[in-house]
């Protein structure tokens, strides 16, 4: 101790100081170097440079300056005179010495020994997206991104592989404080860093077993204040085609087909003749002048105006419609061009006492899907404030407020606006003869509904707005000089309101006559972190220490309430309409309330032999509120180690090895996983709902007794998921720093896997607990290679990343040999995802199909079904028994990609830059669930595929290149009644996500303005997706149907329909620096 | 300076670290668990009441594990789409994985329909238990409060079991006193069944408060109905001539036919639990539970048009073998040998000839027929009929009347099958049914006497008879009477009659003829596939060991029959000896092995 204050004591002796002048230019442009540091070597002395570069400092002839700026080699200057001239820093080519942020601590890049991915933000920035998590996509390996088209739609994120059977989201960390991603302004991101082993995450413990997204937002700096402004402004376009689907012609025909080839056509009147087509039941079909009423041509009675009774604010009545002889393009009547703007200014500045920064960012993206988009409106300000030399405070604050209205029903639905632009018939038009919509209403045309009239009815009367504040507040303390003190206090309110109408749907088939109703609710959700951290730094000639201390509290609430009313009968307008002004009959609210706490102490411990050998130990302790006493604490301890390889006296003589870093760590991280979604898991809880336990014992039809039931088993024993893994790896920068290349291969490892028990049917009415059983694995590599390039003036960098992983069941809970999954909420063609031991996690389940029964001695000399005949499917008999069963089916495609990776090319030529950047996926099956309903007109009539005359099965024809079956009325297992590798597909893709070019004026003609930079570009994004998938996109986000809303991400790559983000966009865009 | 500094940053620290400490101290992990009640708070009268009305909540197949439209109440699926009264309907992919197949027994044991009932019931079972584990916890309940709460717990789950052993075969039986609920079912439950309706008979009192409760003459009905099933027809004809000769209503109304057939079938509070309702799911709407206590499992069998009631889904249409089945000859007796192919298909619906005869009116009490008015709602026509594979009927037991929409019809917004949700009760067992199996008793039993017999089915036919119950032209209804205005124009030739004096020469033609009535007077009732069951001799014991194979012909002739009409039917075929009984369900299985002793043994053929 004593020695520690004599150092301390030692560091105030002062020598003579005069003024030192300098300024500093960068090797690359030869501009001056804004924000630079400059510090007295030894000491935390020092200055920043100013707009023009130049800097004063109070030095001694005696000191040494380190002058540092980021991307540049630190350079030391000593103090030669009051005047050090212009200075010129090189250019750093090596990303070594950039220091990062990870976790509870920063690092400089070469004394990584854990996996942690770097985001190359700017890179990130040319997808023009309003969900930041989007972003990462393809921009850092390990981390596989799957996006939608939706504006504001959620991505879902895995970090090497499927960590569990829940949710996969990774924990985002911003500025040390849990939070999200989805809706950071991406214009007031400093860097992203993704730790994805447990030698990175593991000090985040139960939180980090998804990996763990650093975000670090920018700062002020010391300097004269400075003004960007950024925007841009863009359209997305439609995809061109949509799904290939037949006109009326084509659809009449299918339809008839289906039913000559079953042999019900003709037969009278009396004979279930076809309404539309055929009313008479004379065989001959023709398409009628008139869908409603069914089947008339012009001038049958009922076709005139006159004839038109309908209510629509009832739906009682008789509508007239004319039939869309051609066929409605249902696709392009909701899906249209849409325009995207993002506007931004940040000012920034500071001084050696404080700095600060404020972001105004403005987010306006319309989806092309009629009724979709995104408004935001963000205002970021973080300000540090230097208290004397030791004592800091300050504030990271933002605040958005958000619209977002998204697809109606929900993206991946059957029900939503896009799966009924396939449903809906094309002889369906979009409005009837008085300009009401049209529909299945009119007899015998499926029971889709109208889409135009759900997108345009959402975009007149839903409404959700968010209000967000997210942040935190510090302050730190540096003492006995090597030892800081911080204190953080930080969070997040989320405040929500929302209301919806939906009018009586009088168009469909179905509901048309419902009661129209009224829906609104308003909510908030809370959490706040209070960390305290103790850290300790201190070099030892060659050694190095760092260690650090930490506690953190961390506390959830929420609380949301609901009302609706409906039978609105005066007026629907939307300024009319409110609660009070419904009808009290079918009035209903709900509620919601959780809390749940989190409470942490942990330790790291780095330490650093001569920058050669580097060694590094988390370890964390987590208790949470979830489980109960007993089994609420959790320890995760991990290490990893690094060897400098290149520091070795055996490497320096090898010149083209300019660095080389061998990894590896070891340990273990934890999952709340499903038991989040069931916070007394450790209860036995009742409960009295309407719905499950009242009963109307007194007989009036109206007024049901209160009763109970027991809702919920629970488990004490219950405990975290645990995460083990193991990671080795390797860092090199080589060739004259030209090439920097990381590869990290991991197995990761989740055992006690919080399955949620499966109750035997006696003890099935209460929700089950959740128990620590079976076990996953992940095994996988991710590689990463920069080479930096240039002739002459024209510089290039190629980025190449790749990942890869294989995932599999290791184990289930004793005894269970597989589970059924829900298959993305289809409950049509039953439960087609199996978690089976040996299999990969999402894998489907169904019948192998092997083409079409060519003829009666096909289906006579082949494995047969009940049903079985020529031109249905016909399937392979897995076991050999000679039938065709459910015990023949199998596992049929896995939709985990094999590979991911994203390719980036950044180029300069003089003031003009470019940036391109690809994205693909290979190896993965995806299940285009949409041929389900375009290959078989018996599943409820819909449109079909535009190619289903001729590609189908058709009775004594030449049938070898028919790949659709037969065209029948009736379900079986050779069509409709069963999941088949029928609906597989090939999910490959290869995407061109950006291609930008942008042009910097140049400087000297800028000044004058008052202006420091001023950049134009132009941006093209998604100008080619290559792949063999049929739909819309291979690219499928996760269904949002049935069990997959509670995070269950077991069933993934199926299409339903999904809103495709293949999408081109055009876009330009300004910077301005003032 | 910095001496300053060393001096306020090390007690800061300790002050700082202190505090943490002090903050994170042990309860800031405890979490009350909100919104919900635990097991203490229940623990009294309060609590054992509330209990026991959730038990009550599942008679209607909804809330709760399983039930809905898959293990609806009705049994509209097991009990009449599979024995021929009806069809699936709708489309034919709509369902065509999961409910065709059971119709057409092609389904395999993992099928959702087959789950969602075994599921619903045993959450029946142990809703009842959970009553029972309670009561001799509540220390404020009173010795009376306790015996009645105990015996409609013990009825219940033996309505529950009852429900569960006619459709599943053999059942591990877990009860209260059960840890382990995974129970072998390698032993008859039919024992411990006779002994929860026993208590029922014993402990509840004949009448109650409240009209949807149980009482002394339900589980007297029930335990009657068990032995119907189990053949000990001496001890159920004792307890029918007691029924008929005393048994009361909850509200202490004697037993009795009403007048108007339709009344059977209304929503109405005041027509609800009527003298003729012996045990009904009791359905509310528009309140406040989204109409999940409407009428929920039935709620897919609804026409098709927006002029018809519901207007969804199609589900469920009257078969032709069912609709044939109410011709009458000029005497206004059933043709029961020849009822499919006499006269032609009633409504035409084979496009081959058309029936021109003599119907009972029942019919268009049972069945929306063309042309034939439909309560309020005007005559179907083709565009109630949702697919051509659905034949030409519409269900209409279970629906309302247009003046009644969105007062006994739920109008919660945004509820998708709102309108299709309904105040109508699940009739689970109404007088005249126990009229008809009280007849079949005295012809099986050696006690009993065909007269008798005659006389019961008589009591049914007579009311069926009634002017006041028919379907009339041109006329109006009234759904608070659920009587059409009589006038000179029915609405089809209707002759019904009763049997005549000592037509039941011998117990084969009794058997037959009480066999048909109850085809026609519970058709549409979900009851067709057990009574086919009970006459077939499988349900008294398991491995199907009486079986004769009738039930198994009388299938298969519907399917030989109404295969012309609707295609979906084509795979349908019923095997002998296995579809006796549905499969346990796979999972069960699965999840029985799943704890290492694999307990629970498939049915045969499974």
């Amino acid at each position: 101790m004593c020695i520690l204050i004599l150092c301390t004591l030692s560091s105030l002796a002062v020598t003579a100081q005069t003024k030192v002048t300098g300024k500093v230019i960068g090797s690359d442009d030869k501009q001056p170097v804004i924000g630079a540091t400059v510090k007295i070597k030894g000491t935390n002395v020092g200055a920043v440079t100013d707009v023009n570069g130049n800097f004063t400092v109070n030095a001694s002839t005696t000191d040494v300056l380190v002058i540092s700026y980021i991307g540049y080699i630190a350079r030391e200057v000593p103090v030669t005179g009051a005047s050090l001239g212009t200075i010129t820093l090189q250019i750093n080519t090596s990303t070594l010495n950039e220091v990062v942020v990870t976790g509870y601590t920063a690092q400089r890049k070469k004394d990584i020994t854990g996996a942690v991915a770097i985001v190359d933000v700017s890179a990130m920035k040319t997808v023009a997206s309003g969900n930041t998590t989007s972003l990462l996509q393809g921009q850092a390996s390990g981390v596989t991104v799957t996006n939608s088209g939706g504006p504001g739609e959620t991505t879902s994120i895995n970090i090497r592989g499927i960590g569990s059977i829940f949710s996969t989201a990774p924990l985002v960390i911003v500025d040390g404080v849990a939070g999200d991603l989805d809706n950071i302004n991406v214009n007031d991101v400093e860097s992203i860093q993704v730790l994805k082993d447990a030698g990175s995450a593991s000090i985040y413990g139960v939180r980090g077993a998804n990996g763990v997204v650093v975000v670090t937002t920018k700062k002020g700096k010391q300097g004269k204040a400075q003004i960007t402004y950024d925007a841009t402004y863009g359209t997305t376009r439609p995809l061109a085609d949509g799904f290939k689907l037949g006109g009326t012609q084509t659809y009449m025909e299918a339809e008839f087909e289906s039913q000559r080839n079953d042999g019900t056509i003709g037969g009278g009147p009396d004979g279930h003749p076809n309404q539309q087509f055929d009313p008479q039941g004379t065989g001959t079909w023709s398409i009628p002048d008139f869908i409603s009423p069914a089947g008339k041509h012009t001038g049958d009675p009922g076709t005139t105006i006159a004839d038109y009774t309908l209510n629509p604010l009832t739906g009682v009545g008789q509508q007239v419609t004319a039939a869309n002889k051609v066929g409605t393009d249902w696709f392009h009547e909701v899906f249209k061009p849409a325009p995207i703007q993002q506007h931004n200014i940040t000012a920034s500045g500071g001084s050696d006492k404080s700095t600060y920064l404020m972001s105004l960012g403005y987010l306006n993206q319309q989806g092309t899907l009629l009724s979709t988009y995104e408004k935001r409106y963000s205002l970021r300000i973080n300000t540090n404030f230097n208290v004397g030399d030791h004592v800091r405070v300050g504030e990271n604050a933002y605040v958005y407020y958000k619209q977002n209205p998204k697809e109606s029903g929900g993206n991946q639905n059957e029900g939503n606006v896009i799966s009924y632009t396939y449903r809906e018939p094309p002889i369906i038009p979009v409005y009837d003869i008085a300009g009401n919509y049209a529909g299945s209403r009119a007899p015998g045309l499926s029971n889709a509904s109208n889409p135009v009239a759900i997108a345009q009815r959402n975009l007149k009367y839903n409404h959700n707005n968010d209000w967000v504040m997210t942040g935190n507040i510090y302050g730190e303390v540096d003492f006995l000089k090597h030892f800081n003190y911080r204190m953080t206090f930080g969070g997040q309110v989320d405040s929500y309101f929302y209301d919806s109408f939906g009018p009586t749907a009088y168009e469909n088939a179905e509901g048309n006559t419902n009661a129209n109703g009224y829906n609104e609710g308003a909510g908030y959700s809370n959490n706040y972190t209070w960390g305290n951290y103790l850290t300790y730094n201190q070099q030892f000639g060659k050694h190095s220490v760092k260690v650090l201390l930490g506690s953190e509290a961390l506390t959830n609430t929420g609380r949301s309430v609901n009302g609706s009313r409906g039978n609105y009968q005066i007026s629907i307008d939307p300024a009319y309409v409110t609660l009070n002004t419904g009808s009290p009959s079918g009035l209903q609210n709900g509620d919601s309330i959780y809390a749940n706490t989190l409470e942490s102490f942990f330790g790291r411990v780095e330490y650093a032999f001569n920058d050669k050998y580097l060694l590094s130990g988390n370890i964390r302790r987590d208790g949470s509120s979830y489980f109960a006493p007993g089994h609420q604490w959790g320890t995760f301890p991990s290490g990893s180690i690094g060897w400098r390889v290149s520091k070795e006296d055996f490497l320096k003589s090898v010149s083209w090895i300019n660095d080389l870093k061998l990894r590896g760590g070891y340990g273990t991280l934890g999952s709340l996983s499903g038991v989040s979604l069931q916070p007394y898991n450790a209860y036995n809880l009742f409960n009295s709902t309407a719905g499950n336990s009242y009963y109307d014992i007194n007989g009036t039809s109206t007024n049901p007794v209160l009763g109970i039931y027991g809702s919920q088993v629970g488990n004490i024993s219950t405990t975290w998921e645990t995460d083990k893994e193991s990671n080795i790896g390797l860092d090199a920068t080589l060739f004259n720093n030209k090439i920097d290349l990381s590869f990290d291969v991991y197995k990761k490892t989740v055992s006690g896997l919080l399955f949620q028990a499966q109750a035997l049917a006696p003890a099935a009415d209460k929700a089950a607990p959740y128990k620590n059983a079976g076990n996953l694995e992940n095994t996988g590599f991710d590689f990463n290679i920069t080479y930096h390039g240039n002739v002459n003036d024209f510089k290039y960098t190629l980025n190449l990343n790749l990942s890869h992983y294989k995932n599999l069941v290791s184990s289930l809970p004793v005894g269970v040999a597989y589970q059924d999954i829900n298959s993305g909420g289809s409950t049509r063609l039953q439960n087609f995802v199996r978690l089976q031991p040996g299999e990969p996690v999402g894998e489907f389940f169904g019948y192998q199909d092997i083409g079409l029964y060519k003829d009666a001695a096909d289906v006579t000399n082949s494995p047969g079904y009940s049903g079985a005949k020529p031109g249905l499917l016909k399937y392979k008999d897995i076991n050999g028994d000679g039938k065709i069963d459910a015990d023949d089916r199998t596992f049929i495609g896995n939709p985990n990609p094999k590979f991911t990776g994203g390719f980036n090319i950044n180029a300069s030529y003089k003031n003009f830059d470019l940036n391109a950047f690809f994205y693909g996926v290979y190896g993965n099956k995806v299940v285009n669930y949409v041929k389900y309903w375009l290959d078989f007109p018996q599943v409820f009539d819909g449109n079909v595929a535009s190619n289903i005359l001729t590609d189908s099965w058709h009775p004594g024809a030449d049938n070898s290149n028919a790949t659709i079956p037969v065209l029948t009325r009736s379900a079986n297992l050779g069509n409709t009644a069963a999941f088949t590798s029928y609906y597989i597909e090939n999910g490959s893709f290869l995407r061109m996500k950006t291609l930008q070019i942008g042009y910097s004026i140049p400087a000297d003609q800028l000044k004058r303005f008052g202006i420091y930079k001023f950049r134009v570009f132009v941006l093209a994004n998604n100008l080619f997706t290559i792949t063999k998938y049929t739909g819309l996109d291979p690219e499928l986000q996760n269904s949002t149907l049935n069990n997959n809303t509670n995070g269950d991400n077991t069933s993934f790559g199926i299409d339903f329909g999904n809103y495709p983000s293949a999408e081109k966009r055009y876009s330009l865009g300004v910077q301005v620096t003032f | 300076m910095k001496k300053l500094n060393l001096k306020l940053s090390v007690p800061l620290v300790l002050v700082v670290v202190i505090s943490t400490l002090y903050a994170c101290k042990k309860n800031f992990l405890s979490q009350t668990p909100l919104g919900v009640i635990s097991p203490s708070t229940l623990a009294n009268k309060a609590g054992v009441d509330g209990l026991l009305i959730g038990a009550y909540s599942l008679l209607d197949g909804v809330g709760g594990n399983g039930g809905g439209i898959d293990g609806a109440a009705s049994n509209w699926l097991f009990g009449s789409v599979a024995a021929g009264d009806s069809y699936k309907g709708s489309q034919p992919s709509d369902g065509g994985a999961d409910a065709l197949p059971v119709g057409n027994y092609t389904y395999i044991a993992a099928n959702p329909y087959i789950n969602a009932r075994y599921d619903i019931l045993f959450a029946g079972v142990s809703r009842c238990n959970d009553v029972l584990a309670t009561i001799p916890l509540a220390k404020d309940l009173g010795a009376d409060d306790a015996k009645e709460d105990i015996a409609e717990a013990r009825f219940l789950r033996g309505f529950y079991y009852l429900e569960l052993r006619k459709q599943y075969g053999m059942l591990p039986w877990i009860d209260e006193t059960t840890t382990d609920v995974n129970q072998p079912n390698n032993v008859e439950i039919w024992p411990k069944i006779e002994a929860d309706l026993q208590a029922g008979i014993d402990g509840i009192s004949e009448t109650q408060a409240q009209k949807g409760r149980a009482n002394k003459w339900v589980a007297t009905a029930y335990l009657a109905k068990a032995y119907m099933f189990e053949h000990k027809f001496d001890a159920a004809l004792a307890l029918f001539h007691s029924l008929i000769s005393t048994g009361v209503t909850a509200r202490g109304q004697k037993f009795a036919l009403n007048d108007v057939f339709q009344t059977n079938f209304s929503p109405q509070p005041g027509q609800k639990n009527s003298p003729e309702s012996v045990f009904a799911a009791q359905t509310s709407v528009n309140d406040g539970a989204s109409s999940n206590n409407g009428n929920k499992g039935d709620e897919l069998g609804f026409p098709y048009a927006s002029t018809s009631p519901g207007g969804c889904c199609g589900w469920n249409g009257p078969s032709q073998w069912l609709g044939n089945s109410y011709k009458t000859d000029a005497n206004g007796l059933p043709f029961l040998d020849t009822f499919n192919t006499i006269g032609g298909d009633v409504s035409n619906g084979s496009r081959t000839n058309k029936y021109t005869g003599n119907l009972d009116p029942r019919i268009d009490i049972t069945m929306g027929r063309p042309g034939i008015p439909y309560l309020d709602w005007g005559a179907p026509d083709a565009t109630w009929i949702r697919d051509p594979t659905d034949g030409v009927f519409s269900p209409r037991k279970n629906v309302y009347s247009k003046a009644e929409k969105g007062t006994l019809s739920d109008a919660t917004p945004g509820v998708w099958d709102a309108v299709q949700s309904v105040a109508n009760n699940v009739n689970l067992m109404r007088y005249s049914d126990i009229l008809l199996m009280a007849a079949e008793a005295e012809v099986e039993s050696g006690t009993g006497s065909l007269a008798t017999a005659l006389d019961d089915v008589n009591q049914v036919r007579t009311r069926a008879g009634k002017p006041a119950g028919w379907v009339y032209l041109n006329s109006t209804y009234a759904p608070g009477s659920s009587t059409y205005a009589i006038n000179a124009t029915p609405a089809d030739k209707y002759v019904v009659n009763t049997y005549p004096a000592g037509f039941f020469t011998d117990k084969a033609t009794a058997r037959k003829a009480i066999r048909f009535e109850r085809k026609l007077e519970l058709g549409m009732e979900g009851m067709r596939w057990y009574d086919l069951q009970r006459w077939d001799g499988a349900s008294v014991s398991d491995p199907i060991t009486n079986s004769d194979g009738s039930m198994a012909a009388e299938i298969n002739a519907f399917f030989a029959s109404d295969k012309a009409i609707n295609s979906q039917l084509n795979e349908g075929h019923f095997t002998p000896g296995k579809n006796e009984y549905y499969a346990i369900p796979q999972s069960e299985i699965d999840k029985s092995k799943s704890t290492g002793k694999g307990v629970l043994v498939q049915n045969k053929g499974y």
